[in-house]
Parts: structure tokens; C-alpha cells; sequence
């Protein structure tokens, strides 16, 4: 028995100015897996997470979260359905502490049963609640992102590329603290381009080329498919 | 037959409006900054052409030449000292705007302490005293002139933008500052000229609000810069040809409500650019206003 | 390392420790500013300047509540005074209503024209910023318009000589000095603060934090509104007799700005003593041409936002930052 999907994307489509960034991706999420969505720059990554997560609204297709119609909605309304992400440039709020990062979302997200420095902990910035947030580096502030994301109570995760500049040491814990999310029933939609923490954290892979999907399953066939590797080796 | 009559002097008005708005929208498109001052750079214009034309007979069609000079090297000027500064700012959006609402306060009160706190104007007989007749109705010679100029403007403009090569580079920038870095545009240098094209639009303009207004006061400022405002948003922001349909477009609503309601024309420029943002903010023409 | 985290733990501390004595610092803040008031009335004998610089610093925290938590900034902000005079004033014409109760009436007159217009919101910030400043013309055209003589008596002004009570004017002022402190360090220490200075930080990431970030915005542009509607209503009340331009004079804007914005915008105390220096400044030097104060704020708005952006009470922290 399957559980049903957290999240259906399906025919997904966004176009700028007439030039196509997503030309109709399909994807699957269910509750406790980890998807790596991989595919070169440009091509429609970033993009496929900001109409899920509702700072664009799609030009066409369909996006289903938890069995509610969630196209085109809101960006707080899509928190409050129970879904979040966090950015590939990281966005906290620069001239609140760390803390009030956190207790902002707390407080207009879902519920979430842990206190805003149990979050904090989680993400490892245990003890830094009273900092500003522009004072921390910025793996800091990727993982305030994603505390803050946590803080809404999220079923369902985009996080874009977290492991990006974080040094070997932060890594395992990063990888550590995605794979006990999925434990506790989350869904995780996770850009990367480091292959080694893709192959440490995701359960299965999408490939996504010219803004479509091109492939979708474990990353070691997606390894052995001519296409991917054509795209990727840039034959 | 009131309503052809207000049909061709909307139009007539609409070249003069454009013009008027078009400095404005040049050095929005090109800064991201909104000129607060522009209506009192344009009141300006108008004092000079009376002061010329009343101590040295200058005709008004000479000064448009006279002003474009100094209007060029103000910009330079404001660009260097005021815009550069305040665009590096943390918030240059809002505080731009602040610092030339401050710039706009200081010059309006240096022409009441200079000019008076009076209208002044030219007759408009400079331009011939028998009215022109476009299909039956008589319109006033200085209409005419002042459209014409403002015609003239946009035509060099787009001859500018689309000819030149710094006119390419302006709308490099406007249309992405980062890649026309990247390709070697020097944006101070365009802005700096920019903002002195948008003067001396702004100050030509002031001239012919002498013949289509009736005259220039120190604190008309204000007033003409929202009107300024409401067309260039009608039209959409940062697109010079949008500006004149823009122009048309608020001079026809203003000539009808002048002509079937004119108790209500100080209103009908204020409610009309509410109406844009509340509706229609990307104008006619043109991009998102709206953040959220 | 140990020394750095000895230094957070500190810094925890402090956070516990902050409440009670940051309560008692609050309570001083809504209450001394009033208080002062009162005291100088009775050792000043020029009330009506008293009374109008209370006017302005109920206008420059009320811009403060808008501009300084949410960064929309309304240079039409005189338009929600004037509505506050004008509702007052017919609210004694015509519904015969007692001055108090016609003085509440103008604040919810800045209110409602604030709801009518709370769309605007909508708009990026300097566009919003011009809007309002369209709104407040198009507001002083339909009062003033000929054609509504029988409603607002049109260009003709406003006569509330019926109702004429210096004393109780000046008291009510007083009040509206301790009401406009309390809403500021309400929304600074409050929640409610907190998200205006993250949708403020980041309006996207607010929205994904929950924020619903319009909602919010909306809340503190009422507040402000009716903060300024409040003060035309008393300002109309004190001075009895005025004239449509007299109450949508854009440079009631122009001063609360210059007030807001010398003093320090997004502080509970920047405003107050923005207002209380320069409008002293101003009637100590007693300029007495309009052209002339025009001029100096204008140099002065153009010369904080290059040299003081952050407002008067940067400087002090800043000293006190480098004396430690």
C-alpha cells in the first residue's frame, strides 16, 4: 500500500515574456521521501519552486498539496495548507534576532509543537537566538531559512540547495537533520548540485531539462540514462 | 458641437501632457527613481521664458532652444551630488523620493522668494491673435505651436533612443542595469545625461504650460508633478511612447470634464490617476506596480 | 570560543532579564510626554503653539506607525487631518453631536477615508507614496468644491465657534500625546510590531512565514490615520474657525515627515523629540515668512536623508556604541 502523494505537480507550466522556463513538469511527492530535483542551470529548478511555493503563479497545469487544489494560491495561504521552502539565497529577516526569525513564523504559521528554540536547536543555531540575523555567515542563514520554514509546521518541504557553501563538517549534520524530517512523515523536495549529499539524503531523483521532467527514478539509474547523462555531460 | 471641440483640444492638451510627463518617465526608466521635483522644474521653464521674453523680447520658441543647455548641466549636476548618493542608499526607492520632495520644497520656496507668490505668463498673441479652424472648430494658435513642439520633442527623442548609440546603451539600462554593465555601459554616465534630458524636457514643457495652463506659479509645482504622475502610470511606466498615448488619454478626460463639468476639473486629474492605480496599475501599456 | 559563547549566554540573560525593566521604561514613555504637556501650560503662557506642537506630535508618531514599521510613506498624509477636522466640524452642524464625542467622530473620519483607500496598499511603495498624495488633493477638491456649499460650506470654511473651550481643547490634546505614544510602543514591542518589521525586511519571506502581509499593513495604516484624524479634529476644535486649504495644507505632511524623519523613524522616541526641537526652532527663531521655514525644511529633509538617514537618535547610539 502506497500512501497517497503530499504533493502532485502535473503539466506544470510558466512562461516569462513568451519564453518558456517550465514547459510541463510532472512530479510526485509522498509523505516521508526525499526527491532531489537535479538538471543543469537553467533549467527550470528554482523556477519549479517558486510556482509550487506560489511567488509565481503557473501560466498552465495543476498543483495538488495534501488533496487540496493549491494552483496559483498564495504564498501564506500554501503555508497555512502546510507547505514551505527555503531559498537558494538565503532571505531571513535581517534586522530581527535570530529568535524573533522564528517566533514571526510560529506565530501566523500552522501549529508547530516545539518551541522556537527547540527549533532553533534542530537546525543547529541552539543558543544564537539573541544574535541579529545579518550578523550570521551564511550557511547561518540558510539554515534560519529553513528554521523558520520548520516553524510553520511544513508536510511538505522545497528546500533549495542548502548544502551550497557549507563546510564537510556541516554537511553530515545537514544531510542528518533532512533525512530525520522525512523520518517524521515529512515530504522534502530538495535541489542540489553537491552529488555526493544527493546520493546521502534523497530516496529517488527527478532529472528536469529545458524546463520539463526528462527523468525520474534512483539516482543510480538516472546515472546510466543516455539522456540525463547527455544533458548533464552537455554532449 | 462642444464635444468635437473637446475631443481636439484633448488631444492638442494630450501632446502638451505628454511632454510634460516624459522626463519624467525617461529618468524613472533609466534610475528606478521618481523626480518629485520634475513640476517644479517645469514651473521653473515657465518663469524663464516670461523673464527672457519680458526683459529681452526673447520669443518663447527661442527659449525651448535657450533652456536645453542649462537644463543639461542641472542634471549633471543633481545626478552627481543628490542621485548617485541617495541610489547607493539603503532604501534608494523610498529615499529618493524623500530627498527630492525635500529637493522639490527648496525650490518652490526660492521662486516665491524670487518670483513672488504670483502668476506670472506671456500672451499668448506672441503666437498670432486668429484662431486656426481644424474641422470647423477655432483653436488657439499657441495650442497648436505647443503641440507641435511636443511632437517635435518625442520624434528627437525616439530618433535619440533608437538612432544613437548612447540612446541604445539608455535603454540597455533601462531595460536590465546589470547585463548593460556587463557589456561595458557606463551607467553614471548615462544617468547623468539622462537626468539632464529629463530637465530640459521638463523645462520645455514649463514653456508651453504658459500657453495651454495660462501661466506659471511658484507652487503649481506640486500639482503638476502628480499630474506628471497620473500620465506617465496611464501610459506605463518607463515606455516613452506609452507616455504620449498616456498624455492623450488625460487630456481628452480633462477637456471633457472641463467642458460638460467644469466645477470638477481641479478633481478630475487626482481621482483620475486613483482610479489607474486601483485598477489598471500596469497602465496602458507598461509594467507591475504592485508588490503584493 | 569559550569567551563567545560566554558572551551569548550574557546575551541570553539580557533577553530574560529586558521585561520588567523595559515595562517600566514604556510606562515612562506613554506617560512623561504628557505629563510635560501639562506642566508647561502652566509655566508657558502660549497655548495654542503648546497645543500645535502637540498636534504635531501626534501627526509625526502617527506617520511614524505607517512609515516607520511598514516603509510606506503617505505625502498625503494631511488628507486623513483634514477629513478628521471636517468630521468633527459637521458632525457638530449636523448631528448636533457634543465636541467630545464630535472630536472621536473626526478620528473615525480619518478612519474611514483610510478603509476607502486601504487598496493602495496594494501598490509598491513609491507609487503608493504618490497615490496618497493624489488622494489627499482629490479629498481637499471634493470638500472644497462650490457645488457641496450646502454640505461643507465648500471653499467658505468651517465655523465651530459654538463649541469654542480652550482649556478642555488643550486637555484633549494632552491625551492625544499619550494615546499617540502608546500606539507607537505598543506596535514596537507588540507582535503585531514584529511582523510590520519583517514584512518590512522582506515582504516575500514574511508571506512565507505566514504573514498575511496586506492584512497587516492595512492594520497600521488605520492606526496611523486615525491618529491623524484625532489630531485635525482637535486642531479644528482649538482654532474654531479655518478654511479648507488651512487643514489639507500639504505642508502639514511636510512637517510631520521632517519631524519624523530628524528624530529617527521606527523609534518610539525619535518623533517626539523631532517634533518638540524643530517646531520649538522654528517659533523660537520665529520665522515668520512661509517661504522662508519652506526653504530650511526642505535643505533639511534632503540634508538627513543624505547625512542622517537613520534619524537624531543614531547618533546618540552610535556614540554611546563607541564609548563602550
Amino acid at each position: 500500500m502506497v500512501a497517497s502523494p503530499a504533493l502532485q505537480v502535473s503539466g506544470l507550466t510558466r512562461s516569462f515574456g513568451g519564453l518558456p522556463a517550465l514547459a510541463g513538469v510532472d512530479l510526485e511527492l509522498r509523505p516521508g521521501e526525499v526527491v532531489g530535483l537535479l538538471g543543469p542551470n537553467g533549467s527550470g529548478k528554482t523556477t519549479l519552486i517558486n510556482v509550487v511555493s506560489g511567488v509565481y503563479r503557473p501560466t498552465s497545469g495543476r498543483v495538488e498539496l495534501l488533496g487540496h487544489d493549491a494552483t496559483g494560491q498564495a504564498p501564506e495561504r500554501l503555508v497555512r495548507l502546510g507547505l514551505n521552502r527555503t531559498f537558494q539565497t538565503p532571505r531571513p529577516f535581517r534586522p530581527l534576532t535570530v529568535l524573533e526569525n522564528v517566533q514571526v513564523a510560529l506565530r501566523h504559521g500552522r501549529d508547530a509543537a516545539q518551541s522556537p528554540e527547540e527549533i532553533l536547536e534542530l537546525c543547529g543555531l541552539g543558543g544564537q537566538g539573541g544574535l541579529p540575523a545579518e550578523s550570521l555567515n551564511s550557511s547561518q542563514q540558510k539554515r534560519l531559512d529553513l528554521a523558520r520554514a520548520l516553524a510553520t509546521a511544513p508536510e511538505v518541504l522545497l528546500v533549495d540547495e542548502l548544502a551550497a557553501g557549507m563546510r564537510h563538517d556541516e554537511l553530515d549534520g545537514a544531510a542528518e537533520l533532512l533525512r530525520q524530517l522525512a523520518a517524521a512523515g515529512r515530504a522534502l523536495l530538495v535541489v542540489e548540485h553537491l552529488m555526493g549529499f544527493v546520493r546521502q539524503v534523497t530516496d529517488r531523483v527527478v532529472v528536469l531539462n529545458a524546463g520539463t521532467t526528462i527523468f525520474a527514478g534512483s539516482l543510480e539509474e538516472a546515472s546510466q540514462d543516455p539522456h540525463v547523462v547527455e544533458v548533464f555531460l552537455g554532449a | 458641437m462642444l464635444w468635437l471641440f473637446a475631443l481636439i483640444a484633448g488631444v492638442l492638451f494630450g501632446l502638451y501632457y505628454g511632454l510634460a510627463a516624459l522626463g519624467l518617465n525617461l529618468i524613472f526608466g533609466v534610475m528606478r527613481m521618481v523626480n518629485l521635483a520634475h513640476g517644479d522644474v517645469i514651473m521653473l521653464g515657465g518663469f524663464a521664458a516670461v523673464l527672457l521674453f519680458d526683459h529681452f523680447g526673447v520669443n518663447p520658441l527661442i527659449t525651448v532652444l535657450l533652456v536645453i543647455p542649462p537644463s543639461l548641466l542641472v542634471g549633471y549636476l543633481t545626478y552627481y551630488l543628490l542621485g548617485r548618493r541617495v541610489q547607493r542608499s539603503r532604501d534608494p526607492e523610498m529615499m529618493s523620493l524623500v530627498m527630492f520632495f525635500g529637493v522639490s520644497q527648496v525650490i518652490e520656496a526660492v521662486a516665491v522668494i524670487a518670483f513672488g507668490n504670483n502668476e506670472a505668463s506671456i500672451t499668448s498673441a506672441v503666437f498670432g491673435t486668429r484662431p486656426f479652424s481644424i474641422a470647423g472648430q477655432g483653436v488657439p494658435g499657441a495650442w497648436l505651436v505647443s503641440a507641435g513642439v511636443g511632437l517635435v520633442a518625442l520624434v528627437l527623442l525616439f530618433l535619440y533612443l533608437y538612432r544613437t548609440s548612447l540612446g541604445r546603451a539608455t535603454r540597455a539600462i533601462m531595460s536590465s542595469p546589470d547585463e548593460a554593465r556587463a557589456v561595458g555601459v557606463n551607467p553614471d554616465r548615462i544617468s547623468a545625461l539622462t537626468f539632464g534630458i529629463g530637465v530640459g524636457l521638463a523645462a520645455i514643457a514649463g514653456i508651453l504650460s504658459l500657453f495651454m495652463i495660462g501661466g506659471t506659479t511658484p507652487s503649481e509645482g506640486v500639482d503638476l508633478t502628480v499630474t506628471a504622475f497620473a500620465v506617465i502610470v496611464l501610459g506605463g511606466l518607463g515606455s516613452p511612447m506609452g507616455t504620449f498615448l498616456g498624455g492623450i488619454v488625460f487630456g481628452l478626460a480633462l477637456m471633457f470634464t472641463q467642458t460638460y463639468a467644469p466645477v470638477w476639473s481641479g478633481f478630475a486629474p487626482f481621482a483620475i490617476l486613483l482610479v489607474i492605480m486601483l485598477l489598471r496599475p500596469t497602465g496602458l501599456l507598461g509594467r507591475t506596480v504592485r508588490s503584493v | 570560543m569559550s569567551s563567545v559563547a560566554q558572551r551569548l549566554r550574557e546575551g541570553a540573560g539580557a533577553v530574560g532579564r529586558r521585561p520588567r525593566r523595559q515595562m517600566v521604561g514604556d510606562v515612562l514613555l506613554v506617560v512623561v510626554p504628557p505629563a510635560g504637556f501639562l506642566v508647561a501650560s502652566l509655566v508657558y503662557n502660549n497655548q495654542l503653539l503648546l497645543l500645535t506642537m502637540m498636534v504635531y506630535v501626534a501627526l509625526a508618531q502617527g506617520l511614524n506607525v505607517i512609515f516607520g514599521f511598514t516603509g510606506y510613506l503617505p505625502f498625503g498624509y494631511v488628507g486623513f487631518f483634514g477629513a478628521g477636522a471636517y468630521g468633527t466640524a459637521l458632525s457638530v452642524h449636523f448631528l448636533h453631536a457634543p465636541i467630545a464625542l464630535a472630536v472621536l467622530l473626526g478620528g473615525l473620519a480619518g478612519l474611514l477615508v483610510a478603509a476607502l483607500l486601504s487598496p493602495l496598499l496594494r501598490l509598491t511603495g513609491a507609487y503608493f507614496a504618490i497615490a496618497s498624495l493624489a488622494a489627499a488633493e482629490a479629498l481637499y477638491y471634493l470638500i472644497s468644491n462650490p457645488q457641496l456649499t450646502a454640505v461643507t460650506n465648500g471653499p467658505y470654511g468651517v465655523n465651530l465657534a459654538s463649541v469654542y473651550n480652550s482649556g478642555a481643547a488643550y486637555l484633549a490634546a494632552v491625551v492625544l500625546v499619550g494615546v499617540a505614544m502608546l500606539c507607537v510602543v505598543w506596535v514596537r514591542r507588540s507582535h503585531f510590531g514584529m511582523s510590520l518589521r519583517a514584512i518590512r525586511a522582506d515582504p516575500l519571506a514574511a508571506r512565507l512565514a505566514g504573514v498575511n502581509v496586506v492584512r497587516a499593513r492595512t492594520f497600521a495604516w488605520l492606526i496611523s490615520a486615525t491618529l491623524a484624524g484625532l489630531a485635525g479634529a482637535i486642531y479644528a476644535w482649538a482654532v474654531s474657525v479655518f478654511y479648507p486649504e488651512a487643514v489639507f495644507d500639504l505642508s502639514i505632511s511636510v512637517f510631520a515627515i521632517v519631524f519624523a524623519l530628524f528624530g529617527g523613524v521606527g523609534t518610539v522616541l525619535g518623533p517626539l523629540l523631532g517634533a518638540v526641537i524643530l517646531y520649538g526652532v522654528y517659533n523660537y527663531i520665529g520665522v515668520s515668512q512661509p517661504q522662508d521655514f519652506q526653504l530650511i525644511y526642505g535643505v533639511l529633509i534632503v540634508l538627513i536623508v543624505l547625512f542622517l538617514p537613520n534619524g537624531l537618535l543614531s547618533i546618540r547610539l552610535r556614540r554611546l556604541w563607541r564609548g563602550r
